[in-house]
C-alpha cells in the first residue's frame, strides 16, 4: 500500500515536472555540457589494403551560446581513448588516442529537443607503443577535424537536461611514426553514442 | 538506379508544395549525381562509374581515403558541383544555412555510391565547403543576370547567360515556368552597390608556361565587388562578395578568388567619416603559377576600414583579416601522394590591402597575404607562402582605363626527410580596363 501511494506521490510529481516544462526546451543564453559514451575508431592510411578498427571510451566538452531561436554557435572538445589499439596485428598493447577541438553549429528545427550538429575544426592523434616494458615510443599527428551528429536534449528542469547524442568525426592527422613503420596520410574516423549533462 | 530514380519521382510530387522545398532539394542532389554516374558510365564509358551494390559495400566498409586527381579537377570541378547541390537547395527555397547540409549530403552520398573508388576525404571538403562559397556567390551572381521583369529575346538572352554559372537555377526555372514569366525580381538580383572591372591585355615573367621561358602571355582579369560593407549593413550571408578571375591561355584558370560576408556588425558609427567594420568571410582561393599551384577553403575574420576624403567619393580603404584554412592545396613537386603532385593539409595566414578608391572602385591597391599549410596528405612537410602585389589604374574616359599590375609569390616548403624548397617568382601585367559602377 505504502508502496502504491509512493508511486501515485512519484507520477504527480512527474507530470507536474512535465507540466512546468518551459514552452521553449532547448538552450539558451550560455550553456555547457559533458558527456560520455562508447566510441569506434576507424583508421586508414594512404596505400592501406584495409582499415583498423577498435573500440574504446570517448567524452566531450560543449560550450556556446545562442545565435537565434533555434540555431547555436558552440566550441567543442572531443576524444577517444582506446588502450588496446593494434595498428598491425603484432603490435597489440599500444593507445591510441584521438582528440578534436571544433566550431559547432547546433541546430534545433522545431520546439522539441531534437537537435543536429555540424562543425568542423584542428584534430589531433598520439599514438603510444610500448618498446619495453619500461619503455614506449609516442608518435603524435595533427590536422582536420569534421563533425557531424544529432541529438536529443530532455529537460529535466529549466536550468538542466540529460542529452543523448550521436555523432560522427572525421579527422585526417598526417603522417604516424610507429616503430619500424611509417602510416601514411592517416584518417581517423569515429563514431560516438554519449550522454551527457547539459547547464543551459 | 531503380532508388535513385524513384526517389527523384517522388520528390517532384512535392514540388507544387510551398517553399522551402527540403525534399525536392535532396532529391536534385540524387538526381544530379545519377545524371553525372550514367553519362560517365554510358557516354564516356568510365568503368570507375559502373558501381553496384558491391562497390557501395566496399566504401562503406573501408571509408575515407585521400585521392589522386589533377589540382584542377580537386581544386576547381569539384568546387563547382558543389555547387550544383547548394544551389539545387537554394532554388527551392532553402537559405544559405539550411542549404548547407545539402551540399555536403550530395557529396557524401557520390563519394560512397558514385564511383568504384574508395571516397574521397579531399573531394569531400572541396566539393562541400568549395560548392558552398561558389554555390552561393553563382546564385546571387545569376540572380542579377536575371531579370523576372524583362521580356522577350532579351529575356531569353539572360537566362542563357546565366545558366552556365548556375545551372541549377536555370533547371528550376525551366521546370517552373519561370524563363518567360513575369514576375518580382529576388533580393539578391539588386546588389545595392557593385563594382564590375574586366581587363585585357598581357602578362609578363620567365616561365609563364613551364620549363618553356615564355616571357608573355594573354590575359583577362575581371574583378566584381557585389555590394559594399560600408554602403549596407548585413542582412545575409554574401550580401557582400568579391571575386577575381585571372584566364590565360595555356591552362585558362590562373586565378579565381572569392571572399563573402558570412557576418557583418558595424564597430562605430554607421553615419561616422571613418567607418570600422567586423567581417567574418568564407574564402574560395586557386590560383596557380610557377611559384605556387595553391588552393583551398578558408574562414577569415577581420576589420574592413574606411577613411573618407572630401565631397568627391575618394577614400582609403583597409582590410586586415586572419583566417583558419580549413583544407588547402599546395604543389609539391617530387612529392604529392602517388601521381599527384601537391599536398594537402590545414593551415592559417594573414591578409591586408591598402586601397585609394572613389565610390568603392579601387584606383590604387597594395595587397599582401600570408598562409601556413600543415600537411596532412602528402610530403611530411609544413609549406609558407607568400604574395603581395600593388595595382594601379588610371583613368582614361568613358569607364575605360590603363591598369598595370606587379605581383611577388613565394614559397617556402620544409620537409622532414628532404631539403628545403625556396621558389620566388615576380609577374606584371598591364590591361586595359573597363569599370562599371553602381551606388545606392
Amino acid at each position: 500500500m505504502v508502496t502504491v501511494a509512493l508511486w501515485m506521490i512519484a507520477a504527480l510529481w512527474g507530470t507536474a515536472a512535465l507540466g512546468q516544462r518551459p514552452a521553449r526546451p532547448h538552450r539558451s543564453g550560455l550553456w555547457g555540457e559533458f558527456a560520455f559514451g562508447p566510441g569506434h575508431v576507424r583508421v586508414a592510411c594512404a596505400g592501406c589494403t584495409n582499415v583498423v578498427s577498435s573500440n574504446g571510451p570517448t567524452s566531450h566538452f560543449r560550450i556556446g551560446g545562442t545565435v537565434s531561436d533555434h540555431v547555436l554557435i558552440g566550441f567543442e572538445a572531443f576524444s577517444l581513448l582506446d588502450e588496446a589499439f593494434q595498428f598491425s596485428l603484432d603490435v597489440s598493447t599500444s593507445t591510441a588516442e584521438t582528440a578534436t577541438a571544433a566550431v559547432i553549429i547546433l541546430w534545433y528545427p522545431g520546439r522539441r529537443g531534437l537537435f543536429f550538429k555540424g562543425g568542423v575544426g584542428v584534430a589531433a592523434g598520439q599514438y603510444t607503443i610500448p618498446t619495453s616494458p619500461t619503455q614506449a615510443d609516442t608518435s603524435t599527428g595533427a590536422g582536420i577535424a569534421l563533425t557531424f551528429g544529432t541529438g536529443w536534449d530532455w529537460s529535466i528542469s529549466r536550468k538542466f537536461a540529460i542529452t543523448a547524442h550521436v555523432a560522427a568525426y572525421v579527422t585526417a592527422v598526417g603522417d604516424i611514426v610507429v616503430p619500424g613503420r611509417r602510416v601514411d596520410d592517416v584518417i581517423a574516423t569515429m563514431y560516438q553514442g554519449a550522454i551527457g549533462f547539459t547547464f543551459r | 538506379m531503380t532508388a535513385p530514380l524513384l526517389a527523384v519521382l517522388v520528390a517532384f510530387q512535392f514540388d507544387s508544395a510551398q517553399a522551402p522545398r527540403p525534399v525536392m532539394a535532396l532529391a536534385q542532389s540524387v538526381a544530379i549525381n545519377t545524371f553525372v554516374n550514367r553519362v560517365d558510365a554510358w557516354v564516356f564509358k568510365q568503368d570507375w562509374a559502373r558501381a553496384g551494390t558491391r562497390a557501395w559495400g566496399k566504401n562503406l566498409r573501408l571509408g575515407w581515403e585521400w585521392d589522386e586527381d589533377a589540382f584542377p579537377t580537386n581544386m576547381f570541378a569539384h568546387p563547382y558541383h558543389g555547387g550544383l547541390y547548394f544551389n539545387a537547395a537554394r532554388h527551392n527555397g532553402l537559405g544559405y544555412f539550411e542549404s548547407v547540409p545539402v551540399a555536403f549530403f550530395g557529396s557524401w552520398t557520390w563519394e560512397y555510391f558514385g564511383e568504384t573508388y574508395r571516397p574521397s576525404l579531399n573531394d569531400w571538403f572541396m566539393t562541400s565547403f568549395g560548392g558552398i562559397a561558389l554555390g552561393e556567390m553563382f546564385h546571387r551572381l545569376g540572380a542579377t543576370i536575371r531579370d523576372n521583369r524583362a521580356r522577350g529575346r532579351g529575356r531569353t538572352l539572360r537566362e542563357l547567360a546565366a545558366l552556365p554559372i548556375d545551372p541549377m537555377g536555370a533547371f528550376n526555372r525551366l521546370l517552373r515556368g519561370q524563363w518567360s514569366g513575369v514576375g518580382a525580381n529576388p533580393v539578391e538580383h539588386d546588389p545595392g552597390a557593385y563594382v564590375l572591372r574586366v581587363g585585357a591585355g598581357a602578362r609578363f615573367a620567365e616561365g609563364l608556361i613551364s620549363d618553356s621561358g615564355v616571357a608573355r602571355i594573354g590575359a583577362v582579369v575581371v574583378d566584381l565587388l557585389y555590394g559594399d560593407q560600408f554602403a549596407q549593413d548585413y542582412t545575409s550571408p554574401f550580401d557582400v562578395f568579391g571575386a577575381r578571375l585571372v584566364l590565360s591561355p595555356h591552362g585558362g584558370f590562373q586565378t579565381l578568388r572569392a571572399s563573402g560576408r558570412l557576418y557583418g556588425s558595424n564597430i562605430n558609427k554607421s553615419t561616422a567619416r571613418i567607418r570600422h567594420v567586423l567581417a567574418v568571410n568564407q574564402r574560395y582561393d586557386y590560383f596557380k603559377n610557377p611559384a605556387q599551384s595553391v588552393g583551398g577553403q578558408s574562414v577569415e575574420i577581420g576589420i574592413n576600414s574606411r577613411w573618407r576624403f572630401g565631397s568627391q567619393g575618394y577614400g582609403l580603404r583597409t582590410a586586415l583579416f586572419f583566417d583558419f584554412v580549413i583544407l588547402g592545396a599546395i604543389d609539391a613537386p617530387g612529392t604529392g601522394l602517388g601521381e599527384r603532385t601537391y599536398d594537402f593539409g590545414p593551415g592559417a595566414g594573414s591578409r591586408w590591402e591598402i586601397a585609394l578608391e572613389r565610390h568603392g572602385a579601387r584606383f590604387l591597391r597594395i595587397v599582401g597575404q600570408e598562409e601556413y599549410i600543415h600537411t596532412v596528405s602528402g610530403a611530411s612537410a609544413d609549406h609558407l607562402i607568400a604574395v603581395s602585389g600593388i595595382e594601379l589604374t588610371l583613368p582614361l574616359a568613358k569607364g575605360f582605363g590603363i591598369s598595370g599590375h606587379a605581383y611577388l609569390f613565394n614559397r617556402d616548403s620544409r620537409y622532414s626527410d628532404a631539403p628545403r624548397a625556396r621558389r620566388d617568382y615576380t609577374e606584371g601585367r598591364l590591361l586595359l580596363v573597363w569599370t562599371k559602377a553602381g551606388f545606392k
